[in-house]
């Protein structure tokens, strides 16, 4: 068994698969809530695992490597100070994780670790596997991976990817993280035939053919890098959020946080980071109460700068999108990732002329 | 791609940021070194300098920092925020801090006594250039508690005066009762190879100095551009028309060098609150030089 | 994670969230929206995803707390409820029943409302009970039951986005109910046009096709000329000439003087023309309103004259309603003058009904208001999650009616600035903590479940009404099914509610169609006096990161952080003509109080007007009203106060 292999797990042979893989680690995975919504969580059996789901809202990549809310020490006060480092690291497995889930997970996995290592993150990330479910078709209307290299499917990145192929799934093994977690459950996996390559990339064309929502992000990151967009532009888009953050909050890809003290019943204290969003004013206000970013427009603008921006690009190794479309079903106006860019893109043309368009950076 | 620390083309050596490079002794970076308060002296009604000393001598041994750079103060029951460097780089058994009462956390600090503890984690950011800048003239202007950061700087030329030419101090404050470190400007003012000029924007009966703000005093200065380097820091309004001054006198844009201040958390360019356009102020800053900013298009404002 | 959802507690959209528990100690540690539920859909505002985690803090009440001396000190539960039951008893046998009043909440929950209905009409026995509604938004009651006969939203919040017009006056509802304001930036991007009406330029404006700035508290005035048009060029619906009361409308309006408006209401005719024709454009139309009318001076003859609008134009109306649970307190009767499902105390019928179903003699007296029970009307008050100090206006009057009570017991979650005052405190859950049922906006019942363990020991109010009659020897259960079936039984518009069918999905709303909806006749009434004392007028505001009197949202830190200062706004002229720069701090003063704030400029508040955003606790924007009130509902006028600014030093 090799990092590359194409395996085959029978579906009836998942239960057994995921039960044996539950001794050794927690598994998490999308489960049924009320009235048809869907929300990972850790399933007690893989029984309750849900395999044909739309999108679960609530990133999953992001939530369970780094969390909503996550403890980071805590401390008590008095004649001296001792700090009790509570970082929880549970050995787990994503199960049917999204792949513009995993292409989230791989960028905030880097982002942590450079140039300076986030030791909670890393402890989080080293303890989680990931078992990826390719979308035969694009879960939801507002799906765009294919625009922002996330998905549908992967090529690389993944430690295990699950292909549903009617009675059986491909398993293929992307990392030696996917190939330790598999190893010993080499039992109900079986070689793939030819014909299980061919149906997968069957499936790989049709999944293509079928999005909705498309984002044309090369353009708009052409007119951010360069800095071209007018302010009023971004003052335009910003005249209609509500602040409420969801966008950053739900993004598999934010990485921003803030640090709390929270007061403990027992008298002593937890420093608790939490997610934090660039969307909302007291994100840079100084304590002197100047704010460098103190519009709406200007916060809007940062955080498509950071979404799609060259400079950012180069940090980071690729734009920060992967077309999950969260943003899109969240947000409370029209300021996600597709609707921002075709406006820049739109309004660019009333803005300049073609010849003075900016390729500076192209050159 | 860009993952290495880059530092201003003027700071010409590495800053001294220990973090992910040789690890730090608490174990993991987020975890502050336990400081004892030694002293405290009272500076204006709302600012206070603390001097602290690390409690495990294992820490302090690790602990070396250069001017510029920043520590993130833990004051428990509050919480976290970003404290410039404000004594002698020299001094190894203990440092100061100069904080401003204006938040949950200062106020907390400031509620504080000697013997008390906190929170250390650092040295964070770049440093001032003060060796690529040996031999040059310096002209250092600051305003309000911007001082602080720029005090070990002053005091680590002052020792190595030597190495360097003309040395300028023009320094603002809003009121008389607003100066920090009166103690030292009595002394430097003493220095004759220290000019040190001060201005207030509101005077009281007490003060004959000058009155305005302190770029008023950039006339009285006799510099030769060419060969001079500016430090500056203060509020973004004075940074701003400092520089505009500065570029106007015939310093170039890459020997204007500012010190930024943003609201922070991690300290390792983690959190995301600093970012300035795509850098991290907090491992590529605080110190940029004018010509470095004029890529960040979010400090025009 | 829970399996099941909860309802939001910060405003009446009802959104549905999940909630991850903290593993161990105080807190939550994670929450997502409902992606099927028909108003979240998978959205939270900044309330939703922010506050939701400060409810669980530590500086929660703990215990309860009885006073000892000058001392709140912490008590048992039996002690409390003893102490409570003995002060009460002692009260009343000196003075009967009417004198002590019960002040409820819209915040808590349907089962709990009911319950504290049940206690005051049938085991108290006292006329005295009111919401706090009282404070906001109750000019709207007896507005709407007298003209569409339903005191409800006629519209739910997922429909909105088909509306062909609105007319959206005194509400800042971009900012206070995001998800209606998500569903007008649909509306109009299916081609809504939205006419606005506000003295400040709100959030509101990149969405209306027509922004008027009328003066504060000169709404009555431009909006009988807005009818006065809609019969002038007959932009009514045929069918509006069969509505009852259509001719005494028209004739109300004779008196209309189209040339007084821009003096009066610094509106041009014209302005009113485009708006009729606008709304009359494109059906159905929709009239929403907020505090801005719902506390202005004749509030509810005002509110009867956009409800005239709606029903000329074929349209509907949406009281834009804060709280979350505003719609089921009323429906369940915490309200004076009214038994549950808005039966009127002063029918036999109604009463006898009541007196049936729970086995007691119900006084046929209205009681009198909470405005009136603050006041010193009673001498033992009871209240229930609200923060009556800051709610009232004239605070200092307020708090010093408070302490002259024999005595005051609070239920709340924290140590508000009114249980300061209490003789005993009870410390109540939070939304999260317990179960029961919310009534959104649009009329939708839903559940609320516990979803973490109560904060030290803390009950929900419901246990805490089971508590106190049972002190009484009386029986109320705390069961909130079992509370929940007897609601069923007993009020109609609740028939179709029930535990099990909660858990089958999301609900429909209880059915607001009345049989006749009625136009009311719009007379003109006197403007307020302009006093040269006093130059200026008031418009306070609500904002986005906060709720009612901050009890809930001053705790939690992002909001806080986004909101750190209150502050004055003024016009740039009127800084220019006062000398005052920003950042100074000034007095801002009435009759009644003053408070004192940084002074900010915009160019949104109108000249002639400050703008004081409601704040996190402390002091409130209330504490410069005084107890003039609105004739027929008794709402307090928070509205257009006249106030005077002086620089301090």
């Amino acid at each position: 068994m090799n990092v590359g292999d194409k395996l085959i797990l029978r579906k009836s042979n998942v239960s057994d698969f995921f039960s044996s893989l539950q001794g050794e680690m927690q598994l998490i995975a999308p489960k049924k809530r009320f009235a048809g919504d869907v929300v990972f969580d850790v399933v007690n059996s893989p029984e309750e695992i849900v395999w044909e789901y739309g999108h679960d809202i609530y990133p999953p990549g992001k939530r369970y490597i780094f969390p909503h809310y996550e403890d980071m020490f805590s401390y008590r006060r008095g004649e001296q100070i001792s700090i009790d480092v509570a970082a929880e690291a549970p050995k787990q497995a994503i199960v049917a994780i999204r792949s513009c889930d995993v292409t989230a997970v791989r960028f905030q996995e880097r982002f942590f670790s450079t140039p300076i290592v986030d030791p909670f993150y890393k402890a989080r990330a080293e303890n989680t596997v990931l078992f990826s479910l390719v979308c035969n078709e694009p879960p939801k209307k507002e799906c765009f991976c294919i625009c922002c290299d996330g998905g549908p499917y992967l090529e690389t990145g993944f430690d295990v990817q699950l292909t549903d192929l009617g009675d059986r799934f491909l398993y293929e093994i992307g990392s030696e993280k996917g190939l330790r977690a598999s190893e010993p459950r080499q039992q109900y996996l079986e070689p793939s035939s030819e014909q299980d390559i061919a149906e997968r990339k069957r499936i790989e064309l049709h999944a293509d053919s079928l999005f909705q929502t498309a984002s044309y992000i090369a353009k708009a990151i052409i007119y951010i890098t360069s800095d071209e967009v007018p302010d009023e532009v971004w003052e335009e888009l910003g005249s209609t959020c509500f602040r409420c953050a969801a966008c950053t909050n739900l993004c598999p890809i934010c990485t921003c946080y803030t640090v709390d003290d929270r007061p403990e019943p027992d008298g002593s204290f937890t420093r608790c980071r939490s997610w934090d969003s660039c969307q909302y004013a007291g994100f840079t206000r100084e304590a002197s109460g100047h704010n460098p970013r103190p519009t709406f427009g200007s916060r809007v603008k940062r955080r498509f700068y950071h979404k799609a921006s060259f400079q950012y690009i180069m940090r980071d190794g690729r734009h920060g999108c992967v077309g999950c479309g969260r943003c899109v079903s969240s947000c409370l106006t029209k300021l996600d990732l597709p609707s921002v860019v075709k406006k820049i893109r739109r309004a660019m043309h009333d803005y300049i002329e073609p010849k003075s368009r900016p390729t500076a950076f192209l050159q | 791609m860009s993952t290495e620390v880059k530092t201003p083309t003027l700071t010409g050596a590495k800053p001294r940021n220990m973090w992910g490079v040789t690890g730090v002794p608490t174990g993991n970076l987020y975890v502050p070194m336990p400081a004892v308060i030694e002293k405290i002296i009272v500076e204006t009604p709302d600012t206070k300098t603390f001097r602290l000393r690390l409690e495990d001598p294992k820490h302090a041994e690790w602990f070396t920092w250069e001017p510029g750079q920043f520590v993130e103060l833990s004051v428990f029951g509050a919480g976290e925020a970003p404290i410039g460097f404000a004594s002698s780089p020299l001094e190894r058994s203990w440092f100061e801090l100069t904080i401003v009462n204006r938040g949950k956390v200062t106020g907390l600090m400031h509620e504080l006594k000697e013997g008390d503890r906190v929170g250390i984690r650092g040295p964070l950011g770049n440093c001032w250039p003060l060796e690529a800048i040996k031999g040059k003239d310096i002209l250092i202007i600051s305003g309000g508690c911007g001082l602080a950061p720029l005090r070990p700087a002053i005091l680590y030329i002052l020792a190595n005066r030597q190495d360097y030419g003309e040395f300028w101090l023009l320094y603002g404050a809003r009121t008389p009762a607003d100066i920090n470190y009166k103690y030292d400007l009595v002394e430097w003012e003493k220095r004759d190879d220290f000019h040190v000029l001060q201005t207030v924007d509101v005077g009281d009966e007490s003060w004959t100095g000058n009155v305005g703000v302190v770029t008023t005093l950039l006339d009285q200065v006799k510099l030769d551009a060419a060969n001079a380097v500016a430090l500056t820091c203060g509020p973004p309004i004075m940074i701003k028309f400092a520089t505009l001054a500065l570029v106007k006198m015939g310093f170039s844009e890459d020997r204007v060098v500012t010190s930024l201040e943003r609201y922070m958390k991690c300290g390792v360019g983690k959190c995301g609150h600093c970012c300035v356009n795509h850098v991290y102020l907090c491992t590529e800053g605080p110190v940029f030089t004018y010509a470095q900013l004029q890529e960040f298009p979010e400090t025009r404002a | 994670m829970n399996d099941k959802p909860t309802t939001c507690g910060f405003c009446s959209c009802g959104c549905a969230l999940y909630v991850e528990p903290r593993k161990s100690g105080l807190g939550i540690a994670g929450l997502c929206p409902s992606t099927t539920h028909p108003v979240s859909t998978g959205r939270l505002c900044i309330k939703g995803w922010n506050a939701t985690a400060s409810l669980v803090r530590m500086d929660r009440l703990q215990t309860p707390l009885v006073r000892k001396g000058d001392e709140l000190q912490p008590a048992s539960w039996e002690e409390a409820f003893a102490f409570t039951v003995d002060a009460l008893k002692r009260v009343m046998d000196a003075s009967g029943p009417e004198s002590v009043g019960i002040i409820g909440s819209a915040k808590t929950t349907n089962e709990e409302c009911y319950s504290l209905v049940k206690f005051a009409r049938s085991i108290l026995c006292t006329p005295n009970l009111d919401g706090a509604c009282r404070f906001y938004d109750a000019s709207l009651i007896p507005a709407l039951l007298d003209t569409v006969g339903v005191a409800a939203s006629q519209v739910d919040v997922e429909s909105l986005a088909n509306a062909g017009s609105m007319l959206i006056v005194g509400a800042n509802v971009m900012e206070q109910l995001a998800h209606i304001g998500s569903r007008i930036q649909d509306a109009v991007e299916n081609g809504c046009n939205v006419v606005a009406a506000d003295p400040r330029k709100s959030r509101l404006a990149p969405q209306a096709r027509l922004f008027l700035h009328p003066k504060p508290g000169s709404d009555l005035t431009w909006v009988r000329a807005l009818l006065k048009t809609i019969f002038d060029r007959k932009l009514y619906v045929d069918t509006a000439p069969q509505m009852p009361g259509f001719e005494e409308l028209r004739a109300s309006l004779d008196d209309v003087v189209m040339g007084v408006l821009p003096q009066v209401c610094g509106i041009e005719p014209d302005a009113i023309a485009e708006a009729a024709a606008l709304l009359a454009e494109k059906k159905p139309c929709v009239v929403m309103f907020g505090l801005g009318v719902l506390q202005q001076q004749d509030s509810t003859l005002l509110v009867k004259a956009l409800v005239d609008v709606a029903l000329l134009l074929g349209g509907s109306v949406m009281p834009l309603r804060g709280q979350n649970n505003a719609q089921g307190a009323c429906d369940m009767g915490v309200l004076r003058g009214y038994l549950p499902g808005y039966q009127p105390i002063d029918s036999a019928e109604a009463r006898a009904k009541w007196e049936a179903a729970w086995g007691c003699s119900i006084s046929p007296q209205a009681g009198l208001s909470a405005v009136d029970m603050v006041q010193g009307g009673v001498k033992a008050l009871l209240v229930f999650g609200e923060n009556v100090a800051l709610s009232a206006p004239n605070t200092e009057r307020t708090l010093s009616a408070l302490e002259n009570l024999d005595f005051l017991a609070v239920s709340d979650l924290y140590l508000t600035e009114t249980a300061q005052l209490a003789d005993v405190v009870f410390p109540a859950c939070s939304f999260l903590e317990k179960d029961g049922t919310f009534t959104s906006i649009g009329r939708r019942v839903q559940r609320v479940r516990k979803m973490i363990d109560p904060v030290g020991q803390s009950k929900s109010d419901l246990e805490i009404i089971a508590g106190l009659a049972s002190a009484f020897g009386k029986q109320i259960t705390a069961d909130p099914a079992a509370v929940m079936a007897e609601i069923a039984a007993n009020v109609p518009m609740y028939a179709h509610c029930s535990y099990e069918q909660f858990e089958t999905g999301w609900g429909e709303p209880w059915r607001a169609e009345a049989a006749t909806s009625r136009l009311a006749p719009i007379p003109a009434t006197d403007l307020q006096p302009e006093d040269p004392d006093y130059p200026y007028q008031l418009i306070a505001s609500r904002i986005n990161f906060h709720t009612q009197t901050g009890t809930m949202a001053s705790r939690c830190g992002i909001l806080t952080r986004e909101y750190p200062e209150s502050v004055v706004e003024l016009n740039p002229s009127d800084a220019e003509k006062l000398k005052l720069r920003p950042g100074r701090v000034v007095q801002v003063s009435s009759k009644a109080g003053s408070l004192t704030r940084r002074v900010a400029v915009s160019d949104a508040v109108p000249q002639g007007c400050v703008h004081v955003p409601h704040y996190f606790g402390g002091d409130s924007a209330n504490m410069l009203a005084d107890y003039v009130c609105d004739p027929v509902s008794g709402v307090p006028i928070y509205k257009g106060l006249p106030v005077k600014i002086e620089a301090v030093s």
